[in-house]
C-alpha cells in the first residue's frame, strides 16, 4: 500500500525534472528556433518525393486520373505494377489533361542535356519559369535543388540511424558496466567458462557458418538479408541459453559451483579505451574503402558502430554515481530492490547527459557522411547527397552554386543539431540554474 | 605517480595489440589481390602454357617474399570441411570460390580434384597451337575454363561446359584437349554427387605456431637478441621498427611515412602556435566582457565558425579564391617547388605562399574551440570567492585577470595541447586530401584507396599510440598543473 504510494510519488518527482528540463529549453529562444528548423529539415526529409520529383503529383492522362508518386510508392513495396503505357516513360513530356507537378519538377537523376552547367540566374532552355532550375545544374544537367532535397533525406537518415545504434550500444555497455561494476556480477565458475566456450559456438554457429546464407540472402533482397540476421540471432540467443542450461547442473560439483566474479566494469572500460585510441575519421574511411559494394546501410553501421563510446562513459559514470546517492539508498530503504532502484531511476537520470551527446553525435555523423560522399567513397557513385555535390565543385570551378549551396545545406543542418545540443546542455546544467 | 604511469603504459600493450589485430583484421578481408596488383601489366595469359606458368611462377614467389602464402593468424576457428591447406592457393578469386564450393559440397578432396582438374584443362588449352579454324574456339574455352574457376552455382558452371563442349567440335586440333575436359566433368560430378555439406557443422580449431602473416608482420622472423644472416628472414617485424615495404613503389615504409610527417608535422606545429596565440586573448577579452554587444558578437561567430565544415571553406575558397573563373589570389594546390638554385628566402616564400589557404582553414577549426573552452573556463573562474576576495583586497583589476584568473583557467586549455597532436592527423586527411599537400592524411588515404596495406598498418599503429600517449600525457598534465588531482588513489 504504502509502497504504491512511493512508487506515485517517485513517478511525479521524475515527471517534474523532465517537465523542468522542458521550462528551461523552452527558454533558450535559439534552441527552440533550432528546434523547429529541424523539425522543418525533417519534414522535407520525409516527403522529399513529393516536393521534388519529375512525376506530377496528380495528373489525368488518357482519360483516368493518376497519382504517379503514390503509385511508385506502392509498385517500391510490389503491392502493385506500372501500367503499360506508363512504363519507362519520360513523365514531363507526357500528353496529360491535365497534371499537377511537385513544387520542383525533377527527380535528382534526371539529365536536362539542353541546360548542362547552368547557373540559378543564367539564362536556361526551359518551357517556362515553372520549369526553371533553381539552384542551377551540375554538369550533367541534373537539378541541384531537386538533389539537395532528396540528400536532405540521406543525411537526416544517416544521422538519425547511426546515432541509434550508437546510442543502443552505448547504452548497453555502459549499463552493463555501470551496474555490475567488478564484484556484482557473480556466477560459478562453470557458469563463466561455459559461457566463453558457447560464445565461440555460437558465433560459429549462428554467424560464420552461415556467411553465405547471408550473401546469398542480399543478393535476393534487404528484406530476406533481414530475416537470416534474425534467424542468426535466434540461434546464438538459443546456444548461449544452452550454455547456462547446462551449468545448472553441473554447478552442483564443488570446485565448478564455486562463485566467481565477472570484471564487467574493467572488461568494458578496457573496450572503451581501444575503441577511443583508433582514429575514428581513418578507420570508418579504411572499411568504407575497402567494401566492394558501397551502401548508404553500411556507412551508417560503421559510424554507428564508432560513435558508441562517448555515451557509454556518460551511463556507466552516472550508474557508478547514483549508485552512492541518498534516494538510491532511500529507494533501497523504502524496500526496492537495488535493480529496480537503478533500472527505474539511475538510467533516465543518465539519459539526459545521453541526449545532449545524442544531438551533437547526429551532427557529427552527418558530417561525416558528408565528407565520405565528397572525397567518392561510401554512398554509390549514383546517389546524390550533399556531399558529392560539393565534391563536383572541385573538378568544376566554375560552377559556384555547386559549391555554395549543398555546403550551406551541410552547415546549416550541423548548426542546427549543435544549438540544439548546447541549449539542452545549458537547460540540464544545474550549475546555470539560477 | 611514478606507479601510476607504469601502470598507465602497461595498460598501453593490451590495447596496442588490440588495435593491431583490429588493423590486420580489416585488411585481410579487404577484396583486392596486392600481388596482382603489384605484377599488373607484367604478365599476360595470351602465350603458351610455358609463359602461364611462368607468370603463375612470379606471382607465387612475389607472393612467398610478401609472406602471403602463410596462414593468416596463429590459429583458425573454423568448420572440418575447410581444409588449413587452402590460404596455399594462389590468386585471391579463386581461393573465393573454392571456398565457397566448401560450403556448398563439404568435401575437400573431391573440390580440390576438380579444381586440379580445370588447371590441366587450362594448360592443355594453352598448348593447342594457334590456327585459323581455332582461334575463336579457343578464346571462348578459355574464357569459359576462367569462369569455372570463379563460379559455384550449379546453372552457370553447367553454362560452361556447353560452351566447351560446343567449341571442342569446331576444329579437330582441339580434339586432345577433349579428355581432359571429360574428366574435368566427371571430377565435378563426383564433387557434386558424394557431398558432405555436414562438415561445414563441425568446428574444428586448428594451430599454426609463429609462422603466420600476423606474427611476421607485427614481430617479425628475424631472431631476437642475436644477429642474422639478412637472406635467412625477411623482416624484423613492426615493433621493432621494420614497418614493411609500400607495395607501390617498393620504398620502405618508415622513409615513406617519415617523409609525409616532417610536413603535417610542421603545419600542424605553426597552426598550434597560431591557435595559442589567438585563442587566449580572445577567449579572455570576450570573458572579460560577459554579456556586452563586443562579447556577443565575438560568441556568435565562433560558433558559426566552429560548425563552419572545414571541407566546405576549402572547397569555397579553391573556386573563388584559387584562379578559377573568379579570383587568382591563391595557387589551388602543393607546397611550391624547393629548388637548389633558387635563394632560401625565394623558397620560404614560395612555401609561405603555398600554406597560407591551407594554414587558415587548419587552424580555424582549433581556435575557435579554444576560445570557446578559454572563455567558459575564464567565466566559472571569475565566478570563485577567491577572485572576490583578490579584487577586495585592492588588486588592480589587470592582475586579478592575468594573475589570479588566466593561470586557474588555463590549466584545462594547456591539457588540451595533449589531445591536439592525434586530432591533427584526422584533420590533415581532409585538408591534404583537398590541396593535395603530400603529408601524412594524404598519404595515409592514397594507401588505403590502393589497397597499400603496409602503410596503412602503420599509419593506424601510429595514430593510436599518438591518441594513447597523448591522453597520458594530458593525464599526467592534468596532475602537474593541478596539485589537488592525485593519481596514487588507494594509498592511505
Amino acid at each position: 500500500m504504502s509502497n504504491n504510494n512511493q512508487r506515485e510519488q517517485i513517478n511525479e518527482l521524475d515527471q517534474s525534472y523532465w517537465a523542468y528540463v522542458k521550462r528551461q529549453f523552452k527558454k533558450n529562444k535559439r534552441a527552440m528556433f533550432s528546434l523547429y528548423v529541424v523539425g522543418f529539415l525533417m519534414i522535407i526529409a520525409v516527403f522529399a518525393d513529393f516536393i521534388a520529383n519529375e512525376k506530377p503529383l496528380v495528373a489525368k492522362y488518357q482519360g483516368k486520373t493518376i497519382f504517379p508518386i503514390f503509385k511508385s510508392y506502392a509498385v517500391g513495396l510490389g503491392v502493385s505494377k506500372w501500367p503499360k503505357e506508363l512504363q519507362n516513360v519520360k513523365w514531363s513530356t507526357l500528353d496529360y489533361d491535365y497534371a499537377v507537378f511537385p513544387p520542383i519538377p525533377y527527380t535528382p537523376q534526371n539529365m536536362d542535356y539542353a541546360n548542362t552547367e547552368v547557373g540559378p540566374f543564367g539564362d536556361q532552355e526551359v518551357k517556362s519559369a515553372r520549369w526553371r532550375h533553381l539552384l542551377g545544374t551540375d554538369e550533367l544537367g541534373r537539378d541541384v535543388a531537386s538533389g539537395m532535397i532528396h540528400a536532405t533525406r540521406i543525411a537526416f537518415s544517416v544521422g538519425i540511424i547511426s546515432m541509434s545504434i550508437a546510442t543502443l550500444i552505448g547504452v548497453l555497455m555502459g549499463s552493463l558496466a555501470g551496474f555490475f561494476g567488478d564484484t556484482r556480477l557473480r556466477m560459478s565458475r562453470i557458469r563463466f567458462i561455459l559461457n566463453i566456450i558457447f560464445f565461440f559456438f555460437g558465433i560459429f554457429y549462428a554467424f560464420s557458418s552461415r556467411s553465405y546464407a547471408f550473401s546469398d540472402a542480399a543478393a535476393i533482397s534487404n528484406v530476406s538479408l533481414l530475416g537470416q540476421i534474425l534467424i542468426s540471432f535466434l540461434i546464438f540467443l538459443l546456444i548461449m541459453g544452452l550454455a547456462n542450461l547446462i551449468a545448472i547442473p553441473l554447478k552442483k560439483v564443488p570446485f565448478l559451483g564455486k562463485r566467481m566474479s565477472v570484471p564487467m566494469d574493467l572488461t568494458i572500460s578496457r573496450i572503451i579505451e581501444v575503441f577511443v585510441s583508433v582514429p575514428r575519421l581513418f578507420l570508418i574511411i579504411s572499411i568504407v574503402a575497402i567494401i566492394r559494394n558501397p551502401s548508404l546501410a553500411i556507412v551508417m553501421v560503421i559510424i554507428g558502430f564508432t560513435s558508441w563510446m562517448g555515451i557509454a562513459r556518460l551511463i556507466r559514470g552516472e550508474l557508478l554515481r547514483v549508485r552512492s546517492l541518498e534516494y538510491i539508498e532511500a529507494a533501497q530503504a523504502l524496500g526496492f530492490s537495488d535493480t529496480r532502484a537503478l533500472l527505474r531511476h539511475a538510467i533516465p537520470n543518465a539519459l539526459s547527459p545521453v541526449l545532449i551527446a545524442i544531438a551533437f553525435g547526429i551532427a557529427g555523423a552527418i558530417l561525416i557522411e558528408a565528407f565520405l560522399s565528397f572525397i567518392g567513397i561510401g554512398v554509390p557513385a549514383e546517389t546524390v547527397t550533399w556531399g558529392s555535390l560539393l565534391n563536383v565543385a572541385r573538378s568544376y570551378t566554375r560552377l559556384w552554386w555547386l559549391a555554395v549551396f549543398p555546403g550551406f545545406a551541410i552547415f546549416l543542418t550541423i548548426t542546427f543539431f549543435n544549438l540544439i545540443g548546447e541549449g539542452l546542455t545549458d537547460a540540464l546544467d544545474p550549475k546555470l540554474k539560477k | 605517480m611514478l606507479t601510476y604511469i607504469l601502470k598507465r603504459i602497461l595498460i598501453f600493450i593490451p590495447t596496442i595489440l588490440i588495435i593491431s589485430l583490429i588493423t590486420f583484421g580489416i585488411s585481410t578481408n579487404a577484396p583486392g589481390d596486392p600481388v596482382e596488383q603489384m605484377l599488373a601489366g607484367g604478365g599476360n595469359n595470351t602465350g603458351q602454357s610455358a609463359s602461364l606458368l611462368a607468370s603463375e611462377k612470379a606471382y607465387l614467389e612475389l607472393r612467398k617474399k610478401l609472406g602471403l602464402d602463410l596462414p593468416i593468424f596463429y590459429f583458425s576457428f573454423s568448420n572440418s570441411a575447410t581444409p588449413d591447406t587452402i590460404h596455399r592457393i594462389p590468386k585471391r578469386l579463386h581461393r573465393q570460390n573454392l571456398s565457397r564450393l566448401v560450403y556448398d559440397y563439404g568435401n575437400w578432396d573431391k573440390i580440390e580434384g576438380y579444381y586440379k582438374s580445370i588447371r590441366q584443362l587450362e594448360l592443355a588449352a594453352y598448348d593447342v597451337p594457334k590456327d585459323d579454324q581455332n582461334a575463336t574456339a579457343l578464346i571462348k574455352i578459355k574464357d569459359a575454363v576462367n569462369a569455372l574457376y570463379m563460379n559455384h552455382k550449379t546453372n552457370l558452371i553447367d553454362k560452361n561446359f556447353n560452351i566447351i563442349d560446343e567449341r571442342l567440335g569446331d576444329s579437330p586440333s582441339l580434339a586432345v584437349v577433349r579428355p581432359i575436359y571429360e574428366n574435368v566433368k566427371s571430377n565435378y560430378q563426383t564433387m557434386v554427387d558424394k557431398s558432405t555439406t555436414w562438415k561445414n557443422y563441425i568446428p574444428s580449431l586448428k594451430f599454426y605456431g609463429t609462422e603466420n602473416q600476423y606474427h611476421r608482420w607485427f614481430f617479425g622472423d628475424k631472431p631476437w637478441f642475436r644477429d642474422a644472416d639478412p637472406s635467412t628472414y625477411t623482416g624484423a617485424g613492426f615493433i621493432r621498427g621494420d614497418f614493411g615495404i609500400s607495395y607501390q613503389d617498393q620504398r620502405p615504409v618508415g622513409s615513406v611515412i617519415w617523409d609525409a610527417v616532417k610536413i603535417t608535422m610542421m603545419i600542424s606545429f605553426i597552426s598550434i602556435i597560431i591557435t595559442y596565440m589567438i585563442a587566449i586573448p580572445i577567449g579572455v577579452f570576450s570573458a572579460r566582457r560577459k554579456g556586452s554587444v563586443a562579447d556577443q558578437t565575438i560568441t556568435t561567430i565562433l560558433f558559426v565558425l566552429y560548425s563552419l565544415p572545414s571541407f566546405w571553406l576549402a572547397t569555397l575558397a579553391i573556386v573563388f579564391l584559387c584562379g578559377g573563373d573568379y579570383l587568382d589570389i591563391f595557387p589551388p594546390y602543393g607546397l611550391g617547388e624547393w629548388s637548389e638554385s633558387n635563394s632560401l628566402f625565394q623558397n620560404i616564400k614560395t612555401r609561405a605562399y603555398h600554406l597560407i589557404l591551407p594554414l587558415i582553414l587548419w587552424t580555424y577549426g582549433s581556435f575557435t574551440y579554444l576560445s570557446r573552452q578559454m572563455r567558459g573556463g575564464m567565466l566559472s573562474v571569475l565566478g570563485q570567492d577567491y577572485i572576490r576576495t583578490a579584487r577586495a583586497k585592492g588588486l588592480p583589476e589587470d592582475k586579478v585577470i592575468w594573475k589570479h584568473t588566466m593561470r586557474n583557467s588555463m590549466l584545462p586549455v594547456i591539457t588540451l595541447f595533449a589531445s591536439v597532436f592525434p586530432l591533427m592527423i584526422s584533420g590533415a586527411i581532409v585538408l591534404e586530401i583537398i590541396f593535395s599537400i603530400p603529408g601524412m592524411g594524404k598519404v595515409a588515404f592514397e594507401a588505403i584507396v590502393a589497397r597499400n596495406y603496409p602503410i596503412v598498418f602503420s599509419v593506424m599503429m601510429f595514430s593510436c599510440m599518438l591518441t594513447l600517449v597523448g591522453y597520458l600525457v594530458s593525464d599526467i598534465l592534468y596532475a602537474v598543473v593541478d596539485p589537488r588531482i592525485s593519481y596514487s588513489g588507494g594509498k592511505k
